[in-house]
């Protein structure tokens, strides 16, 4: 999975591109834990994720729980099967999805 | 306040009681013998006076009696009795008055004319010559007094028979009788006294003295400081004057024409009334004293000593020894007071005993719990060679608040640990088994140790309000590199025993765990070589203490540790073995103080691999070991199958997500004590495509999980419990069976 991150002030813009499974997401939380101190507005871009496990939906999810302290947290151009997925588990209902 | 003894207040109340009844009784005495004193000296001071008015009344009786003894027998022989004869008679006698009474009681002849033909019937006075005309008497004297004819004429009258009937009566005034009697008088007064200095005074009509022991003599008698004045001052009745000086009671009394007065000085009559009281007093006090002393005495012995009696035995029983028994039978009270003590702790004892046996049961349970949630049957991993380990807890009380914990996070990655939570007993005990899953749950879920214990200390942070910590040792081993990364929370530094020497590894120290929220714990390293055996202790080792307070220390311990021990768990064995029984040896008979805990870890080395893919050949049936690194090849096993069945991409993606979650959940948990393999078999055909899982691993239905309340919020949503959700939320059938030792975990999607 590739991960590109763009900073501006507060705001935090994450890329991300290929599989969110059980390998990769210790990759996106590393990143996060790394970047996300003082962040008030974190967009993650999901148009080029492709598959999203459990493993990836915890990670949202706990991100979700730390933006939630500290300031806003939106997904944009999320894909139809992972939006069924987000569906499926609820999590269209408590992530912020544009 | 200070609170008094019952003997000093009854001393006090006794002393108050007895004072009272002392000035009680003194005053009562006082006020008796005053009166006493006071009727004393009046009956004194009255019989003098009558004593010296006797002699008077003797005197002038005898005096005017003679007289007229005389006159009678002028007359009888005689002598004219006509007014010239009377008066020739009266002057011859110097008397005052001859009155001549015939046998009818009538005065005949008189020297004092208006007398004439008075019956001597009319008056009293005059009534008691009547005597003399019955025969009854023939003679009779009066005292000196007031005439019946006039009240205002003082006159003493003596009377004679006459021999031809009748009787003369003749008078004289005080003038002329206290002429004769006056030296009689005088000496009437100088011989006598009254009391030891008491005196008489006679004083006359006019208040000159007639009589006195100072020889006043014809002077006023208010030269000795008395004063008379009849009719404000009854005769016979105790007046008070300072004669000569001195304060005194007197009396006094008006007879024959004198004042006849009585002195008796206050101090003698207060003499006998002091000496009275005083004598009194005297005894009182020495009664009262024996009384009061006899009283103290008796208080004490039959109620203070008793007292103290019971209460050093209540300090005994309050001290905790409830064998003593108070004893105090000198009367019933106190018996019976003992009794029902002894009654109470004795119900007492039955009630505490009762209560410690429920106490040790529940103890014993909860040792039970404790010892049964630290992993116990050594050797825990037997398939495993590479490393090796061995612990043991013991604690000082049933329960402790040590534990040590180990798993396998990974095929090669084992995590071990040994904590100790401050305090002992029942509420380390519960702080223990919080730590302990609290650490095991961060450990699994395989975060790195620093995660691990960062948010493993913050969840301990959360409602420890008991403000307890943990000291934990927590190392992550690799088991085919050797290396160990630790977390050291607080904890004293393990031994690291290589080629037979002991020594402490070098490490920096974190806060302990529970201590503070939000700190940051730092990963450090220590690489074991082959062979090499890392022992983790708690302070109870080093910290054992023998009857004189002395320390086991660090530097027995690495002693103990320096030596060959061998290889493998009987090496561990041999380590813990012999640290206690060092320690046992150190501290002798004294009682163990701290819960101790020990576990040694062998590393022999990274085994031959041993895992691989059995394949059997076909194309659908792949084995992997259950290892989360197998996943991709997993995956892409499965995607081929499906590729070539042409199934499409929205299901083949479904497809993916299960199978990667219950790959995963199989590596992860299937095999928590040796690394296993898992089977996966794809069967495709036009409908569908249907995936197996077998594992080995312990007996586990994943379906039986409850499934997430995903209407909940963010916050209250929980990290887990996902995968399986999704899994039977996008297959079309999801089955699970146990069938001869295998899990058997099949799903369905059709397309």
């Amino acid at each position: 999975m590739n991960i590109s991150t763009t900073k501006q002030n507060q705001a935090l813009t994450i890329i991300l591109e290929g599989r969110l499974d059980y390998n990769t997401s210790p990759q996106l939380d590393g990143v996060l834990r790394d970047s996300l101190d003082g962040i008030t507005d974190l967009t993650i871009d999901m148009d080029s994720i492709t598959y999203i496990s459990s493993a990836g939906l915890r990670l949202l999810l706990s991100t979700q729980k730390t933006m939630k302290k500290q300031g806003v947290m939106r997904l944009i151009n999320v894909r139809p099967e992972i939006m069924e997925i987000f569906e499926i588990t609820g999590f269209s209902e408590i992530l912020n999805i544009e | 306040m200070q609170k008094r003894t019952i003997s000093g207040t009854f001393l006090r109340w006794l002393f108050l009681i007895v004072s009272v009844a002392f000035a009680v009784s003194m005053v009562y005495l006082w006020t008796l013998q005053t009166r006493l004193s006071q009727r004393n000296a009046a009956n004194l001071l009255r019989l003098n006076i009558q004593d010296v008015r006797q002699d008077v009344i003797d005197a002038s009786d005898a005096n005017l009696l003679s007289l007229t003894r005389t006159i009678a027998a002028e007359i009888d022989n005689g002598a004219a009795t006509d007014d010239a004869g009377l008066a020739s008679l009266l002057a011859h006698y110097d008397v005052s008055e001859i009155n001549l009474v015939n046998a009818e009681g009538i005065i005949y002849a008189t020297t004092h004319l208006e007398f004439l033909n008075f019956d001597m019937h009319s008056g009293r006075q005059s009534g008691e010559f009547l005597g003399l005309l019955n025969g009854s008497a023939t003679e009779y004297v009066q005292k000196y007094q007031p005439t019946t004819y006039d009240p205002t004429l003082y006159r003493k009258y003596a009377g004679v028979c006459l021999a031809n009937g009748g009787f003369v009566e003749v008078a004289y005034d005080a003038d002329r009788f206290q002429d004769d009697i006056d030296h009689i008088v005088v000496g009437a007064t100088h011989n006598r006294h009254v009391g030891e200095n008491g005196c008489i005074i006679i004083a006359d009509e006019d208040w000159n003295i007639v009589s006195d022991r100072k020889n006043n003599e014809g002077q006023n008698l208010s030269v000795t400081g008395i004063w008379i004045d009849r009719p404000t001052m009854p005769e016979e009745v105790v007046f008070h004057a300072t004669v000569y000086g001195d304060a005194c009671s007197c009396m006094y009394v008006f007879s024959e024409g004198y004042y006849i007065v009585a002195v008796l000085p206050e101090n003698e009559i207060l003499l006998q009334r002091d000496t009275s009281v005083r004598l009194t007093a005297v005894l009182e006090v020495l009664v009262f004293l024996t009384l009061f002393a006899a009283i103290y005495l008796l208080v004490r012995k039959l109620v203070v000593n008793n007292i103290n009696k019971v209460n050093h035995s209540l300090s005994k029983i309050t001290d905790g020894d409830l064998e003593e028994r108070v004893d105090v039978r000198s009367n019933t009270e106190f018996a019976s007071l003992s009794d029902d003590i002894n009654a109470t702790v004795s119900t007492l004892k039955q009630y505490i005993a009762a209560a410690a046996a429920r106490i040790d049961q529940e103890l014993a349970f909860a040792k039970n719990i404790q010892q049964s949630a630290l992993p116990s049957v050594f050797p825990p991993y037997p398939d495993r060679t590479d490393f090796s380990l061995y612990a043991t807890m013991d604690t000082a009380k049933e329960v402790g608040g040590d534990f040590y914990d180990f798993y396998l996070l990974e095929d090669n990655e084992l995590a071990f640990l040994v904590a100790d939570v401050s305090g002992k007993g029942i509420p380390a005990a519960m702080f223990m088994m919080t730590g302990k899953t609290v650490l095991r749950d961060y450990a699994e879920r395989g975060d790195a140790p620093a995660d691990v214990a960062v948010n493993a200390n913050d969840k301990l942070c959360d409602g420890n309000d008991a403000e307890m910590f943990i000291t934990a040792w927590t190392g992550f081993l690799n088991t085919d590199t050797g290396l160990v990364r630790f977390i050291n929370a607080g904890h004293n530094p393990p031994v690291l025993i290589r080629d037979g020497k002991a020594s402490f590894i070098t490490q920096k120290t974190n806060l302990a765990f529970a201590a503070m929220d939000g700190v940051p714990y730092r990963e450090q390293s220590l690489q074991l070589e082959p062979g090499d055996l890392l022992f983790l202790y708690t302070d109870g080792v080093t910290e054992a203490t023998d009857a004189s307070e002395a320390l086991f220390g660090n530097d027995r311990l690495l002693t103990v540790l320096s030596s060959e021990f061998g290889a493998g768990e009987d090496a561990c064995r041999n380590i813990c073995g012999s640290v206690k029984k060092a320690i046992d040896d150190f501290v002798g008979d004294a009682p163990q103080f701290d819960d101790i805990t020990m576990l040694c870890l062998y590393y022999a080395g990274p085994e031959a691999d041993g895992a691989a893919n059995v394949s059997d050949g076909t194309t659908k049936k792949l084995s992997v070991p259950a290892d989360t690194g197998n996943l991709e090849q997993v995956v892409a096993f499965v995607d081929e199958q499906l590729t070539s069945a042409d199934c499409p991409q929205k299901a083949q993606s479904q497809i993916d997500v299960a199978v990667e979650e219950i790959f995963v959940n199989i590596a992860n948990y299937a095999y928590d004590s040796e690394p296993g393999d898992v089977d996966i078999s794809v069967s495709t055909d036009e409908l569908g495509a249907t995936v197996e899982f077998r594992d080995a691993g312990v007996p586990f239905d994943p379906l039986q999980k409850e499934d997430p309340d995903i209407t909940l919020s963010a916050e209250k949503r929980p990290i887990g419990g996902l995968g399986i959700f999704m899994v039977k939320k996008t297959m079309d059938s999801v089955d699970y069976r146990y069938i001869d030792g295998q899990n058997i975990l099949t799903i369905r999607k059709s397309f």
